[in-house]
């Protein structure tokens, strides 16, 4: 090769080309988009967050919790993202709109935890991602009842469902305490929570414990993603299922001499865990920040765009573009 | 040719014009030595401290507890210390050392200046090290292969900035106007560099782009890193030591026209197969999975074009350390790719792409490619700045063997171990600890693996300190691996 010209404009030129394609375009294409809202505007989702969400954030991406746990559910037909209930949906890019960073993760040495908020204890549901519609119970179903006393007690009013839902789904129910027109029928779509439940086996301890999320509720314990489990497990992850490999965040603790009377935020633990008499383990301020992003991650409200398993495809062309199957795959 | 009529040397044109040009070489070689010295330095340090950090990595993935209690040891910080150290540490500083050699002895010019790039690798350190520091510190920004915190990418930043416009100003000044392949791919890793490290940060940090496009920023600039800047540098020596060391010129021109142009055309739009089935547009991703399909254009003339280069000298690598380091490198491009293409295609990629076979990837790229390649490099060119042989033909042969075996035994259990994976996570009737219980003995044959990477590494770092000594041989003949006078006599 001779001309020095070509060889710079070729450089330059194919990298120019690879940098508009693969970022430009996109930022063009899926770089603003606004929160979802219904016609009364009460209905907005996803909401920005802050406070200790923002530095629990931090401290998610200081201790690279994202390299062994992603945030984003596949699609039923691809994945079986779903069927572990790791969510009620496919993630799509709306869900992320105000993240930042945003860690979608590459690597599964752990759960998925896209929507680990979303299976806390119903009286412990965050409220704040969906803005509404907080999932009223862990989408565990029936197999750990004490970490769900009200699976499908929550509903308040059943809408009558899409016509080309299925009617698999007994309760839905807009889970949402905010004030919802009962005549607007588009969202109507059923509470994520009786969604899973419906597509698994109603009565579920045999059958669905396999694919019951792991760990599972361990007597003594919590409940299952409540706040003060999530403490124990990150102190003390084989406390709670002995075959996980994920470290243990003690540096994130503080083990100290109960001054008064113990401290209302003092681990539960059990066991060689146990602090000796007279001690207690109270989460720093790191910790508990970062129990508030956990429970705050939640995708489980429903998307105008993204069909809900076991409900109602709601537009025919996907925002995200991918091929939706023409049927919704067979419940399980 | 010489007397065993094996050329190992640089083919002799006539006396005298031989002669002027081994002394003009050898003056450019001397022009550079203080500043190529200096990178290969620092590189061998952090390659020697990011093997100890991926030891650890490696050994907590299956023994969690270990030192688990210190915060900067925590495995979530220590595995992108690891990553980063590897990466910004010893490739890029490697790769950097090798490419400004290259670019003094094709532009036939002295390299005027040294100290400037001694500034700008002492400005790389600190910047590497205040990164690595901060990770450990808890000061990640959180994405991959991104990790290092503000104040240390602007360190760098300014340091690549003296390193590469002394490589470009070198390229002003060269003499004669053919312009060697090499050259194509050295001056696109470095004008292709700048762009993509700016473009990631303005666009992650600076002007950070909203939600998930923030990964798909990543994912683009991780892959452009691994093959605009690593690959190309890669390529780029091996289209120069593969013919030097044989002495024989390279098979096609054309073959390495369509090689690099096509390269530097899909193998940018690749990174987005990484998402498959993701929050995302459907069209970016089934783009990256074609343009990783069409990497098989390079892969198969830049093989073909080397192949046919070394048809009839593959015996040499018997004897020439260089040449059997960058050919395995050169090979190891090949299966890279191959690899890279099965797990893009969806239907694999479901069952991959949260794996370790995506780790497998990585490292089939950066260790079996580049940093082979780059070995190989070290092989050829420190002896030349020292004046010096390799003193031990032995520790050469160990260092190859133990990285050979090494980075296989990795990559088939990496490969095997995050397949089964898949499979078993694809399956929702197993619960999801069972796919984690799945991978654990690879995971164990991992850190054998990574035994013997330490133990190459090790041998490699104190073979090098023996030359920096000015402990080599005094030679006027190569280090050879086995000796060529008993092997060759009957030939040729």
């Amino acid at each position: 090769m001779k001309g020095l010209a070509p060889l710079f404009l070729g450089i330059f030129g194919t990298f120019a080309f690879s940098w508009v394609g693969l970022t430009v375009i996109p930022n063009w294409q899926i770089g603003h988009l606004d929160p979802q809202s219904d016609e009364e505007g009460t209905d907005i989702y996803p909401q920005p967050q802050s406070g200790m969400f923002e530095r629990g954030a931090r401290v998610y991406a200081a201790n690279g919790c994202i390299y062994c746990h992603s945030q984003q559910v596949r699609a039923d037909y691809a994945a079986a993202d779903i069927e572990r209930k790791w969510g009620n949906r496919r993630s799509a890019p709306r869900d992320y709109i105000f993240e930042q960073p945003v860690f979608l993760g590459k690597m599964r040495m752990g759960q998925d935890i896209a929507n680990i908020g979303a299976r806390a204890p119903a009286e412990q549901a965050s409220p704040a991602p969906a803005g509404a519609a907080a999932p009223a119970a862990s989408p565990s179903g029936g197999t750990s009842p004490a970490a769900s006393p009200a699976p499908q007690g929550a509903a308040v009013s059943s809408p009558p469902p899409p016509a080309n839902s299925p009617a698999t789904a007994p309760a839905a129910s807009p889970a949402s305490p905010a004030p919802k027109a009962p005549t607007s029928p588009a969202p109507a779509s059923p509470s994520p929570a009786a969604a899973t439940a419906a597509n698994a086996s109603p009565n579920a301890s045999p059958t669905s414990a396999a694919g019951a999320p792991w760990p599972v509720q361990t007597a003594g314990e919590p409940p299952m993603y409540s706040a003060a489990w999530h403490h124990v497990h990150l102190y003390s992850p084989r406390s709670i299922n002995g075959d996980s490999n994920m470290p243990s965040y003690r540096f994130l603790y503080e083990k100290r001499r109960i001054r008064d009377a113990r401290s209302a935020d003092a681990l539960q633990l059990t066991g060689s865990d146990a602090p000796p008499e007279g001690w207690e383990v109270v989460p720093s301020f790191d910790a508990k920040c970062l129990v508030a992003y956990l429970m705050a991650l939640n995708q489980s409200h429903p998307l105008n765009d993204v069909r809900l398993v076991g409900g109602a495809p709601a537009a025919p062309v996907p925002a995200a573009g991918s091929p939706a199957p023409a049927s919704p795959a067979p419940p399980k | 040719m010489n007397a065993t009529g094996i050329p190992l040397k640089e083919p002799e044109v006539s006396a005298v014009a031989g002669d002027t040009e081994q002394l003009e070489r050898a003056y450019i070689d001397a022009s550079t030595r203080v500043p190529v010295l200096m990178f290969y330095t620092s590189s061998i340090a952090w390659l020697i401290l990011g093997t100890l950090l991926a030891g650890f990595v490696s050994w907590k993935l299956h023994s969690p507890d270990l030192l688990s209690d210190i915060s900067f040891l925590t495995w979530g910080r220590v595995r992108p210390a690891h990553m980063n150290v590897m990466v910004y540490g010893w490739a890029s500083m490697a790769g950097m050392g090798t490419a400004i050699w290259l670019m003094a002895r094709l532009c036939r010019t002295v390299l005027r200046y040294p100290l400037l790039l001694v500034a700008g690798a002492c400005f790389w350190n600190l910047g590497v090290l205040l990164g690595v520091g901060g990770i450990l510190l808890g000061d990640s920004t959180g994405y991959q292969w991104l990790e290092f915190p503000g104040y240390a990418a602007i360190i760098l930043f300014v340091a690549y900035t003296l390193v590469a416009s002394w490589a470009v100003l070198m390229f002003r000044y060269r003499r004669g106007d053919q312009i060697y392949i090499t050259q194509w791919y050295l001056l696109g890793a470095f004008l292709w560099f700048p762009w993509l490290y700016s473009a990631g940060q303005l666009m992650l940090f600076v002007v950070p782009v909203q939600g998930v496009l923030q990964s798909a920023v990543g994912w683009w600039y991780a892959n452009n890193l691994l093959f605009l800047w690593f690959g190309a540098i890669a390529l780029g020596t091996a289209y120069y030591m593969i013919p030097k060391v044989i002495g024989r010129p390279v098979y096609s021109y054309h073959l390495a026209t369509i090689g690099f142009w096509s390269y530097a055309l899909f193998s940018s739009w690749t990174g987005m197969q990484r998402l498959v089935d993701g929050p995302f547009p459907a069209w970016m991703i089934t783009a990256s999975i074609a343009a990783t399909i069409l990497t098989m254009i390079p892969v198969a003339t830049v093989g073909l074009n080397h192949h046919m280069t070394m048809q009839g000298y593959f015996p040499l690598m018997r004897y020439s350390p260089t040449l059997r380091f960058t050919v395995f490198g050169a090979m190891s491009y090949t299966v890279f790719s191959v690899i890279g293409v099965l797990i893009s295609l969806r239907s694999v990629a479901r069952y991959v792409n949260f794996t370790q076979a995506s780790i497998a990837y990585s490292h089939l790229g950066l260790y079996a490619f580049f940093t082979m390649v780059i070995f190989g490099s070290m092989y050829y060119i420190v002896p030349r700045l020292i004046g010096r042989e390799w003193r031990y033909a032995s520790l050469i042969k160990l260092h190859f063997w133990a990285s050979a075996y090494g980075i296989g035994l990795m990559t088939l259990m990496l490969l095997a171990g995050g397949f089964l994976q898949g499979v078993d996570m694809q399956n929702p009737t197993l619960a999801f600890s069972e796919s984690i219980e799945t991978t654990l003995p690879y995971l164990r044959g991992r850190s054998l693996a990574g035994i013997l990477l330490t133990a190459s590494h090790f041998i490699f770092a104190y073979h090098f300190g023996l030359m920096l000594l000015g402990l080599g041989r005094t030679s006027t003949v190569p280090t050879f691996l086995n000796p060529v006078e008993a092997e060759a006599s009957g030939g040729h």
